[in-house]
């Protein structure tokens, strides 16, 4: 189970009487949540909270049992996809996607296979040598999902993955973060669109965040 | 089991990226203090000298007013010529005329002034048509004239090139306004480029003042006597010739006082910008001017023709007048000039690659640190060097390592070491973008995918520096080739360097040898940039190769 316990957080550089967030959610392993509310309420807030890009200023975070609180980003057991800018885009896009698998990009010859056939099943077999510059909006999203895919990592942090994408990708996105589904990953998503939601969200939570 | 473990990436803890700039900044705040102690401590007298001398009041004063002729001169002359650039987007050479005004960021002066002698001088090109009309040239040369007339050779460019893309970067949609709105010239200086100029005026004021008065090549060619003499040439006067150490600190502290002084006047309003030029440049020619139509279009030819004429000359009397001699020279194998190049090769590439290396780990350190005192004198460190002129800098250490100058050898060591520090604004100033340009999310992607420490720098960062440190490590080599005023300091006559034996030549009327020399130093310089170039360029032939997809994204069957 993903708990976030009484979570505090306010951004720094701001006056002590601003109203700052308590956020306090649990999620099942293997569940797919959508977090919904309007804008500015803390739903990515609360994400890059989880993957430990921002520091709260009291309250948990447990996943299983343990506490993520003292771990740095590269220690926890989140992958994020954010709406853009998920690639490098000097790199290749199988060196993106390798990137995830070992971060000096030290594979064996099994793990390049696996990124070929990865995106393959995305629709972009043959892509692998194209720099990421050169994608399309669409394109990039779903090289970014295949990366978080192979991720070992059991928890996708997904922060409107799918915003301004035409219906085309759309779909093949939700395919792919169905397959997501079915490998047991605990999936969190923010999205504005009720589209996303219904297709992938086993429930929607609204009463997440809280004045603080 | 929360966190997947995995051994951390080589060199990702966070010293690593610190201790190499920390202890790089204390360096330098320690060799300044040091220098400047050294300094203070010599001024034994006191600095009564300072009102009783009617020899340093004069060279005060000149230098104060030499400095200031030559900021009126250079920005008068460059607001005019960046708003005709800006009103025609289209001229035909317009490119390359933006790229002449770059040349004088790393042509050495003294290559400038032999080129400005060659046209103005005595035996110049000028001379030469005012002789053959049947008169003679109207104007000295040596003295205030050739001064004020180098300076804003080296400045006015300088100015109207960061004047120039001050004026790019104002809003296309506040210029497409005023296009459709059909302001006039008056207007559209009131509206758009005075608002534009005005917070980059007090710093590129100050930068063209500091550079004029702490110049020191030019004032020792052209200037000298009682009458033409700056601060820096009197220190170098009187730690050469009178050995008079007093007096040279005591001139030093001086200058540190004025420039420091007025560094600190602008830094403190906050009203610096960027000013020097940086790579950038604006491709919106969408909206034309209505000041750019009718007779203007013809005064703004003929103002930057003239303008190109007055960069474009000396360079091609160098050229014109040195490659013959240098064709005739090049078989002897005991001329001076082999021994100064490599003197000059074996102090300026270590200065540029160490001013590389500094400014790198520099930039690592700001890039960690949090706000605070720690990182401000790392980021300042890096432009000391331009609060604190190198003569003044090497007075300093020449005070503190004056008994042991007779080791061969060890002057050169200092004369490198000064000169990568006189590189690190610059090479700071091409690498900060490009080392800051990643966003936040591509930081918070990158750490979350573990890519630190070695493998960030090799796989995110490298990348996007290799083009950007070639140039850096360019400015820095080329600056220190080009340096007079700190081997002049150290440097022994019987041993010169190129722009040693250029001023040597410069001095003894050999026009020739001395154009000869200068166009061998112009291509040395423009050799070390085009092989610097050239590896970033390897990068855009590999796409093409192995795509295997077509242009239009479908992939091959």
């Amino acid at each position: 189970m993903l708990e976030i316990d009484d979570l505090l957080f306010r951004y720094p550089g701001q006056p002590a009487e601003t109203t700052g967030w308590r956020f306090k959610v649990s999620i099942q392993e293997g569940e797919c949540v959508a977090l919904t509310g309007p804008s500015g309420c803390g739903k990515s807030t609360l994400l890059n909270l989880v993957a430990g890009f921002l520091t709260p200023a009291g309250g948990d975070i447990r996943w299983q049992g343990q506490s993520l609180g003292p771990l740095p980003p590269w220690e926890r057991p989140v992958t994020t996809v954010f709406q853009e800018q998920n690639l490098f885009d000097h790199l290749t896009v199988a060196e993106n996607i390798g990137l995830g698998l070992h971060p000096g990009l030290g594979l064996s010859k099994t793990q390049w296979s696996q990124i070929k056939a990865a995106l393959e099943g995305v629709n972009l077999g043959g892509f692998g040598n194209r720099k990421a510059e050169n994608l399309s909006g669409g394109q990039r999203q779903r090289v970014a999902v295949v990366r978080a895919l192979l991720r070992p990592q059991p928890i996708l942090l997904l922060d409107e993955p799918m915003t301004g994408l035409d219906d085309e990708n759309r779909a093949i996105l939700q395919g792919q973060l169905q397959q997501a589904r079915h490998q047991g990953k605990t999936l969190v998503l923010v999205s504005h669109d009720s589209r996303d939601r219904q297709a992938l969200a086993d429930r929607e939570v609204t009463d997440f965040y809280h004045a603080w | 089991m929360p966190a997947i473990i995995r051994p951390a990436p080589p060199f990702s803890h966070r010293n690593w990226q610190l201790a190499p700039g920390l202890v790089f900044s204390g360096l330098i705040l320690l060799l300044m203090g040091s220098g400047l102690l050294a300094l203070i401590l010599r001024t034994e007298s006191g600095p009564a000298e300072l009102w009783q001398s009617p020899y340093l009041q004069g060279v005060i004063r000149f230098t104060a007013w030499q400095a200031t002729l030559s900021v009126l001169g250079s920005l008068l002359i460059a607001v005019p010529v960046a708003r005709a650039l800006v009103r025609n987007p289209g001229f035909p050479g317009r490119s390359a005329l933006l790229r002449l005004m770059e040349l004088s960021l790393v042509m050495p002066t003294i290559v400038a002034v032999s080129g400005l002698v060659a046209v103005y001088g005595r035996n110049g090109w000028l001379a030469d048509a005012a002789e053959w009309a049947g008169g003679s040239l109207p104007w000295n040369l040596y003295g205030i004239t050739g001064i004020l007339l180098a300076h804003i050779f080296f400045n006015a460019p300088l100015a109207a090139r960061v004047m120039v893309q001050t004026l790019e970067r104002i809003p296309v949609n506040q210029r497409r306004a005023a296009s459709q709105l059909g302001l006039g010239s008056w207007q559209l200086w009131r509206v758009l480029d005075w608002p534009a100029l005005r917070p980059v005026l007090p710093g590129l004021a100050a930068l063209v003042f500091s550079l004029c008065f702490t110049s020191f090549a030019i004032v020792v060619t052209l200037g000298g006597g009682p009458g033409a003499t700056t601060i820096e040439v009197a220190i170098y006067q009187a730690l050469r010739f009178e050995f008079d150490f007093n007096r040279a600190a005591l001139l030093a502290c001086v200058q540190l006082l004025i420039c420091g002084g007025l560094w600190w006047l602008v830094f403190r309003g906050n009203r610096h910008q960027t000013v020097l030029p940086d790579q950038s440049s604006s491709a919106d020619t969408a909206s034309p001017r209505a000041d750019s139509a009718g007779w203007r279009r013809i005064t703004d030819r003929v103002l930057i023709g003239l303008f190109t004429l007055f960069l474009a000359l000396p360079v091609l009397a160098i050229a014109l007048r040195g490659i013959p001699w240098l064709a005739g020279e090049l078989a002897n194998p005991r001329l001076a000039l082999w021994g100064a190049t490599l003197r000059s090769l074996a102090i300026a590439l270590p200065a540029g690659f160490l001013a590389v290396a500094i400014t790198l780990t520099l930039l690592a350190a700001t890039n960690v640190l949090k706000p605070g005192l720690p990182r401000s004198l790392a980021s300042v460190s890096g432009y000391l060097p331009l609060i604190v002129p190198p003569i003044v800098l090497g007075t300093g250490l020449f005070l503190l390592i004056q008994p042991r100058l007779g080791i061969q050898g060890y002057g050169l060591l200092v004369v490198s070491l000064i000169n990568s520090l006189m590189a690190l604004p610059f090479t700071l100033q091409v690498l900060r973008g490009p080392f800051q340009a990643s966003g936040t999310s591509t930081l918070r992607v990158a750490d979350q995918l573990d890519i630190r420490g070695w493998y960030r720098w090799r796989w995110l960062q490298w990348p996007r520096l290799k083009r950007p440190t070639a140039l850096a490590l360019g400015y820095g080599i080329t600056l220190s080739m080009g340096d007079f005023g700190v081997i002049a300091l150290f440097g022994s006559p019987a041993q010169p360097t190129l722009p040693m034996l250029l001023h040597q030549q410069l001095g003894s009327y050999q026009v020739a040898a001395a154009t000869g020399t200068a166009c061998w130093l112009l291509v040395i310089i423009a050799a070390i940039f085009i092989l610097l170039s050239r590896p970033g360029r390897l990068p855009h032939r590999t796409p093409a190769t192995h795509t295997g997809v077509t242009q239009t994204g479908v992939p091959h069957a």
